[in-house]
């Protein structure tokens, strides 16, 4: 793109800095954000998608052998009874909850910066939460009867108990998936009608024409089409609390210290959002430069992500001091060991990586020069990914390896097949990311258009904005 | 008999398609198509404009409705369903708690609410705007192609009782249109 | 969004004399208030709690306004700005709690377990708490709260205020430098005053969520008393044209919104301890099912979320002046007995008793928060004139 501008060195107090740099035409987007998906298969692509297609063969054989071998070939045992497997779970539903917040609660917060990422952001929860349902569905040990989840009338005349929160989590986390991949499809439409008008060979054509349902941007349809997105906005932003809500009651309805404390609710959402925020950051500085989308995803929207980073990770950090107050406050001696142990116990190095990573890693984004430098972003967005792992990893074990009885005391260590599992369920997540950068449009053309200066009706100049305007710092709000 | 809605006008054509220069164009022309009374018309753009419901006369959406009605269905669904799998058709104590009480049963309750709402409105979304419709009259048009990239139109169906391929088209000259076309019902089948 | 159509906004309309008649009307119902509740029980524990829970009722909203007035400048809103001098106005009042929270300091004694020697010899808990639970430290934790407060209430309405004649863009910068800070300052106070002053009235229970709960109760509190403000400026003709029915139904959603976010947090503080059912911590809420607390608790469940859940949720609602009066006034009244259900079981165990002191105390203080907001908004304009965004806020319109 020519003309590019700078829009985090100077951010205006009156108006708002450009979201899209270099001031394209509607056309311009299109191209942008279509070309990819039309292009040739580029070789870059396949050195992403290579890799994470034999990670995703890993997990076959890794599932592959545990349906045969069973639940045995995993390290976990009395006393810790759940480990990689429902930290995995965790790690994966909580990524996933970043797709929701950028495409729910910051729609309904008018951020228009969303507009950049929220397609990419929605694909990713999607894979998510495909990675997290894979880990229930096997840790049942008989994954051929996991129907019995659902409350289906079975053989046995028996129901599901409606009174456990795994079975909470069964309902959270398919309607999550469900709804998420509702609004992700119902934002594609208008750009898969793009892809089909732009199609060039009749299989295309047929394909993306029958997924857009006759699309044709018609103003009766928008009028309901966003109405409906408005509503799964509103619907989406309590159901993604939910969710993690019912994934931390898997702990908090328990009675174990370390589990069961009143602020796991909406510690574990903040949490959530914090890991899911890291992994976009980690896919879209990848994307945007494979893509050469830098003119759509800008440094500006680097700088949003970092600052809700620090907040959710400021929640986050609340959340581990007030834990620590209220367990010695509760003057509880099981409390205050449960903790102490995680900190200095034989876990300490989980701990301290936690908190390296998750409290002290971001603070770096309290400097500006770190929120937009992408090198500081890719490195802070693994540790932070590396640091939630690890803190449903201290939660779940550490609290389970040394509870109220000390004879049964024990360890906890993982096998081959527990990490083979885990970076199995990152080939699924990848693989699946690269088919869709591959064949999808990454960025939702029609939301990025109806943010340009032009798409105002009262905008002066019309559609086609004249170099002078684009240079200026004032598009939208200076009208 | 017929058992499908008409979808289209009958004849030779469907209407008039005109193509606008830029949101505001489309905007200020749709305030004189509604002042003129046409009734089967509509506006097409690559992406929702603000304040053209008004310019085009349109009431609010329904959605909202059908959502709310759909999700409150969904949650005393969820509730009832609980209940009577696990305080009537099999009853089990769980940790000492009462086979009657509502707090266990609130998460599903929630989500089975959200569940529905949701389908409704997209499923609602889709019947507002007959959706999937794969075919239409507009797709043989070629430049309307640009309806998803750039270009603004106002299409005015033949079936209109205001409608006259002469006036009409004069009407939408006279508001700016770049070009003014005839659209044929099938100008080619393809979608 | 914003459009051609701005407004040009008349100083002369827009005085803050307008709520110079709360200040007569607050002074007197304070004195009102405080020779009635002395003269009825002065001295005795009835009067340190119903000044407690009053005095926590109007400190609440002031806090929300200070989180307001924080989330505005460091989310860079435009929208607010147009009524973010009347929340600032409410904010400004933070000092005067530090004077309001004398009779708190003198019942310390009546009110606070820990703080009775008696009480502590025969705990081994209340013993093991004693580090933070003894009154030398409780009493420099308030200082530092007010201190925090004071200082960021004081920064944040006088800098505004200088904008308003100097326009210089600078004091938005700088606000908004410091408020990251100030959200911090703020968590960090509001959940220790929290445990301070409520929780710690039965020292042997804990919660990690209670400074959350008292947040999304203030949150409600403040949205609230803004609407509530906004329609009295109306009648005394001032703030028409400036804060419109546009942003009033933000300040609706906004409202709607926090009052799932209370409903979320209440019920997740119930449920978990319900579900776990360990005494240490039902006791609590065991206590709040007995005699009458037990209809008072079922009445915050359906009066403080359900019905003004589905009254909130149609657009007209958020639309109209009167049903967001409506709104206001029942949800600041629910969380009154939020707090009152919190606080007087402890006092009155056995059933509710609401009673004349309750009335006379919230006179009290309700008198001086009210006169405290006629007498800052009087010396300043009820609009941010000088604020580089008030154009856009003007032409702020909803989609």
């Amino acid at each position: 793109m020519t003309n590019v501008i700078d829009n985090v060195s100077h951010e205006p107090v009156a108006g708002r800095a450009p979201l899209i740099l270099g001031a394209p035409d509607f056309h311009a987007i299109t191209e942008a954000v279509a070309q990819p998906a039309e292009r040739a298969t580029p070789l870059a692509w396949w050195l992403f998608f290579l890799p994470s297609l034999g990670m995703l063969g890993i997990l076959g054989l890794a599932v592959a052998w545990l349906v045969w071998e069973g639940i045995g070939i995993w390290g976990l045992n009395q006393p810790v009874g759940w480990a990689f497997d429902i930290t995995n779970f965790v790690f994966w539903i909580g990524i996933g909850h970043a797709g929701t917040l950028i495409s729910a609660v910051l729609f309904l917060f008018r951020q228009k910066w969303r507009t950049s990422i929220n397609r990419a952001a929605e694909a990713m929860t999607i894979f998510a939460v495909m990675c997290a349902l894979l880990f229930p569905g096997i840790h049942i040990g008989r994954p051929w009867v996991a129907y019995w989840m659902a409350p289906l009338p079975n053989q046995m005349g028996t129901w599901p108990g409606f009174r456990s929160p795994l079975l909470w989590d069964f309902f959270a986390v398919s309607t999550y998936g469900t709804v998420s991949a509702l609004f992700w499809y119902v934002g594609l439409i208008p750009d898969l009608a793009t892809l089909r008008d732009r199609a060039t060979t009749r299989m295309r054509r047929y394909t993306y024409g029958l997924f857009a349902l006759g699309w044709r941007g018609s103003a009766r349809n928008w009028q309901h089409y966003e109405t409906a997105y408005l509503i799964l906005a509103g619907l989406a932003t309590p159901l993604v609390l939910s969710v993690h809500s019912i994934v931390s009651m898997d702990f908090a309805v328990a009675q174990l210290p370390g589990w069961h404390t009143t602020i796991f609710p909406p510690y574990f959402v903040a949490g959530a959002i914090y890991s899911g925020f890291a992994m976009v950051v980690t896919l879209m500085v990848i994307t945007r430069k494979a893509l050469g989308l830098e003119h759509i995803l800008t440094r500006f929207h680097f700088d949003r992500m970092a600052r809700i980073m620090l907040v959710t990770g400021s929640i986050v950090g609340y959340a581990y001091a007030m834990e620590f107050f209220i367990a010695w406050f509760s003057q509880n001696p099981y409390e205050q060991f449960t903790f102490v142990n995680r900190a200095f116990g034989p876990y300490w190095w989980a701990y301290w990586t936690m908190i390296t990573c998750n409290v002290l890693s971001p603070q770096v984004f309290w400097c500006k020069r770190a929120r937009t430098s992408l090198a500081i972003h890719f490195v802070v967005s693994i540790f932070v990914n590396i640091g939630m792992w690890f803190e449903r990893f201290v939660i779940i074990v550490t609290s389970l390896h040394r509870d109220f009885l000390p004879s049964s005391w024990g360890m906890f260590y993982p096998t081959t097949w527990d990490i083979l599992l885990l970076i199995g369920s990152f080939g699924l997540f990848f693989t699946m990311f690269c088919l869709f950068v591959r064949f999808l449009p990454v960025v939702a053309a029609a939301e990025v258009k109806s943010v340009l200066p032009a798409a105002d009706p009262h905008h002066a100049t019309g559609q086609r904005a004249t170099p002078a305007m684009a240079g200026r710092l004032a598009p939208e709000g200076a009208h | 008999m017929r058992f499908v809605p008409q979808l289209f006008p009958e004849g030779e054509h469907f209407g008039l398609l005109a193509e606008y220069d830029s949101p505001g164009a489309l905007v200020r022309a749709c305030e004189h198509v509604r002042d003129a009374g046409y009734r089967k018309w509509d506006a097409h753009s690559p992406f929702p404009i603000h304040g053209i419901e008004t310019a085009m006369g349109l009431g609010r959406s329904r959605l909202p409705y059908v959502a709310l009605i759909f999700g409150l269905g969904g949650a005393l669904g969820g509730m009832a369903l609980q209940i009577w799998a696990n305080a009537i058709a099999y009853p089990m104590v769980i940790s000492g708690k009462p086979m009657f009480n509502w707090q266990p049963y609130v998460p599903i309750t929630f989500e089975c609410g959200v569940l529905l709402a949701s389908l409704a409105t997209v499923f609602g979304m889709f019947a507002f705007n007959k959706l999937p419709m794969l075919f239409h009259p507009l797709f043989g048009v070629e430049h309307f192609a640009k309806a998803t990239d750039d270009g603004f139109f106002i299409s005015v169906e033949a079936w209109d009782p205001k409608f006259d391929a002469r006036a009409t088209g004069e009407l939408l000259s006279s508001t700016g249109a770049r070009r003014v076309h005839l659209v044929r019902r099938r100008e080619d089948a393809a979608p | 969004m914003s459009h051609d159509r701005a407004v040009a906004v008349d100083p002369a309309q827009h005085r803050g004399k307008a709520f110079g008649r709360l200040t007569g009307v607050g002074g007197a119902l304070a004195v009102a208030g405080v020779g009635a509740s002395v003269a009825l029980a002065g001295g005795t524990p009835q009067f340190y709690f119903s000044w407690l829970v009053a005095y926590l009722f109007f400190l609440s909203i002031a806090l929300g306004g200070l989180f307001f007035v924080l989330v505005l400048a460091v989310s860079r809103a435009g929208w607010g700005v147009s009524l973010r001098r009347v929340v600032e106005n409410v904010m400004a009042t933070l000092p005067v709690f530090a004077v309001l929270f004398v009779p708190i300091w003198l019942g310390r004694h009546e009110l606070y377990a820990w703080a009775r020697p008696e009480e502590v010899a025969k705990s081994a808990l209340l013993r093991g708490k004693a580090p933070f639970l003894n009154e030398d430290f409780w009493f420099v934790r308030a200082i530092l709260y007010f201190v925090a407060w004071s200082a960021l209430a004081t920064f944040f309405s006088t800098q505004s205020q200088k904008q308003d004649e100097t326009g210089d863009e600078r004091i938005s910068a700088r606000m908004r430098g410091i408020a990251p800070v100030g959200i911090i300052l703020f968590a960090l106070s509001t959940t220790f005053c929290s445990i301070d002053w409520m929780m710690s009235l039965e020292p042997e229970w804990y919660s990690t969520m209670y400074g959350v709960y008292f947040f999304s109760g203030a949150v409600i509190a403040i949205f609230s008393f803004v609407i509530l403000l906004v329609q009295f400026a109306y009648t005394q003709g001032a703030l028409r044209g400036v804060v419109t029915t546009e942003h009033l139904h933000d300040v609706g959603k906004l409202l709607f919104g926090f009052t799932i976010f209370w409903a979320y947090i209440a019920f997740s503080q119930y449920f978990l301890i319900w579900y776990g059912n360990i005494p240490e911590e039902t006791v609590y809420y065991m206590k709040r099912q007995v005699g009458s607390w037990q209809s008072v608790g079922m009445l915050l469940a359906y009066g403080h979320f359900l019905l003004p859940f589905f009254f909130l949720m149609p657009r007209a609602a958020k639309r109209s002046s009167a049903l967001l009066v409506i709104a206001a006034v029942w949800q600041l009244f629910m969380h009154f007995l939020d707090l009152h259900w919190a606080i007087m079981p402890v006092l009155h165990p056995e059933s509710a008793r609401p009673g004349f002191v309750d009335l006379a105390a919230f006179s009290a203080v309700g008198g001086v928060f009210l006169a405290a907001i006629g007498w800052v908004s009087s010396r300043r304009a009820l609009v941010p004139l000088g604020d580089p965004r008030l154009p856009e806020a003007l032409s702020f319109e909803n989609v």
